[in-house]
């Protein structure tokens, strides 16, 4: 492992919360986990965070609004959006918008990875 | 003149025998005078379906003097069918008052009454398309409340597996992933459940209950949630509320509703400003109404008319079903619910019911009459 990477999720959903910073731990991450935009914009982590894992229909700031504003502040990270809606029009907006992936509710480990690997632009060097 | 005005004529004497049909008419029927005139000769160009309440309508207008009109088919000889024609006759009167004579037409609306019938279909057709269409938005919520739970099973699996994969394998890590999975699991099956339930039986059952105490259960259920969100609850429960017939469970699921929204629209606002106020009251008209009103985001003018048409704009953790679902379960009650924005910030959602919906107490009167 060379370094741990930070990855920040941002979800208002408390399973995701619980259960995603356990897998990206396991994948060699240091992780930290926001309910909110809010939360994660008023946080210390912003500039830390290598990668953001985001929700897309957030209560409050939703996560396109978040990475809007990411972008407005010159602080964009790549960002793989996660979201219940699957919807294939929403999947190409937010790509084109500059999000690395956006991956539908449920999704596998294997496309998380891959999905962090392409946003971290590395091979990840933590696959156990 | 009988004989060039476009119309069907025909008169009959006081006793309804007819007398005389003008040659439109006997065109049309393809019958001669003859087989027309006298008691009960038009019975014979009638589609037997309609003959007996016209003739019971006939004899009356004959009984009364009252002025005759019937919808009936009337068989048409150019085609061997029956149309649909308007039959009209006034009687003539003398000076006491006595019938001396019935005068009579015939038009054929057939086309117009086709016309009417498939635009009835149409407005059906949409009307169907309109429910399809919400139901197209029911599902995607469901599929949200679903796929909400199911990501964290599959996540929780998925680690689940890494951690035992370990070496060495991480058993305490596995067993709190195999739990997590255990729990979200339970959601999911909650999410169907409640579901099943809102959709199970389309007959409304209702009981009597009181509106304040289905409240204060809803309220005692979320208050550890509402706490958790710093919401301050207030709540004016009016006194003099009369008890009402309605699905206790469904309504519950509404106020919960109509709580969790509130709670999530003011996420953003500043701890110890989150304010929320249900407040139940007598309503106009024999009906109840229940009011929350919230501090939170608010409500802009564009969102109003999409607010319950779906609900995917805003996301509610566990059990929440949304609006187009809560609107359905008070109009199934014959009430109403709504939003406004309020004067200062926030948004009121209300619902109003009648205390007793009509439907149900038609099914009542059914039940107690069979």
């Amino acid at each position: 492992m060379v370094q741990r990477s930070l990855v920040s999720v941002v979800d208002d959903d408390q399973s995701v919360r619980e259960s995603l910073p356990d897998l990206l731990r396991h994948f060699g991450f240091a992780v930290q986990a926001f309910s909110s935009a809010e939360a994660f914009l008023a946080s210390e982590f912003v500039s830390l965070t290598k990668c953001l894992i985001l929700d897309v229909a957030l209560v409050g700031m939703s996560g396109p609004d978040l990475q809007r504003e990411l972008i407005r502040r010159r602080q964009a990270i790549p960002t793989v959006f996660i979201t219940a809606h699957g919807d294939t029009s929403v999947r190409s907006r937010l790509l084109a918008l500059g999000a690395t992936e956006c991956l539908f509710k449920p999704f596998s480990d294997d496309a998380l990875l891959d999905a962090l690997t392409k946003a971290l632009g590395t091979r990840s060097t933590c696959e156990p | 003149m009988t004989e060039t005005i476009p119309v069907m004529l025909w008169s009959a004497t006081p006793d309804g025998a007819i007398d005389y049909c003008n040659g439109r008419f006997l065109e049309y029927t393809g019958l001669d005078a003859e087989q027309l005139m006298g008691r009960g000769a038009f019975t014979k160009v009638l589609h037997p379906d309609d003959l007996d309440r016209t003739v019971q309508a006939w004899l009356s207008c004959i009984r009364t003097g009252a002025a005759f009109q019937a919808e009936v088919r009337k068989f048409h000889a150019a085609d061997t069918a029956y149309r649909w024609c308007m039959v009209n006759a006034r009687p003539l009167l003398d000076e006491h008052g006595r019938i001396l004579k019935w005068y009579g037409t015939v038009v054929d609306m057939h086309d117009w009454r086709q016309a009417q019938e498939e635009l009835r279909h149409t407005q059906e057709k949409l009307a169907y398309m309109m429910r399809v269409t919400t139901m197209g938005e029911l599902t995607a919520s469901i599929a949200h409340e679903v796929n909400q739970p199911l990501s964290g099973i599959m996540t929780n699996a998925g680690t689940c597996l890494r951690m035992l994969a370990a070496d060495p394998p991480d058993v305490a890590g596995a067993c709190e992933t195999a739990r997590r999975t255990i729990r979200d699991a339970h959601r999911a099956s909650d999410v169907i459940a409640r579901l099943r339930a809102l959709f199970t039986g389309k007959e409304l059952t209702t009981e009597s209950m009181d509106l304040n105490d289905a409240t204060r259960e809803v309220i005692a259920l979320s208050i550890s949630d509402l706490q958790r969100h710093r919401v301050m609850l207030r709540t004016e429960l009016a006194d003099d509320l009369p008890l009402i017939t309605a699905n206790r469970v469904q309504l519950q699921q509404v106020i919960l509703n109509l709580l969790r929204n509130a709670s999530d629209a003011m996420a953003g606002v500043d701890d110890g400003r989150r304010q929320l106020l249900i407040r139940t009251a007598r309503d106009d008209g024999d009906r109840v109404r229940l009011t929350v009103q919230d501090v939170g985001v608010g409500l802009e003018a564009h969102v109003m008319d999409k607010l319950f048409q779906a609900f995917y704009t805003t996301k509610s953790s566990g059990m929440g079903i949304g609006l187009s679902v809560s609107r359905s379960i008070i109009e199934k009650h014959g009430g109403r619910l709504w939003a406004e924005p309020n004067d200062g910030p926030g948004a009121t959602f209300a619902f109003s019911i009648p205390r007793v919906p009509e439907r149900t107490a038609d099914a009542a009167g059914a039940v107690r009459n069979s």
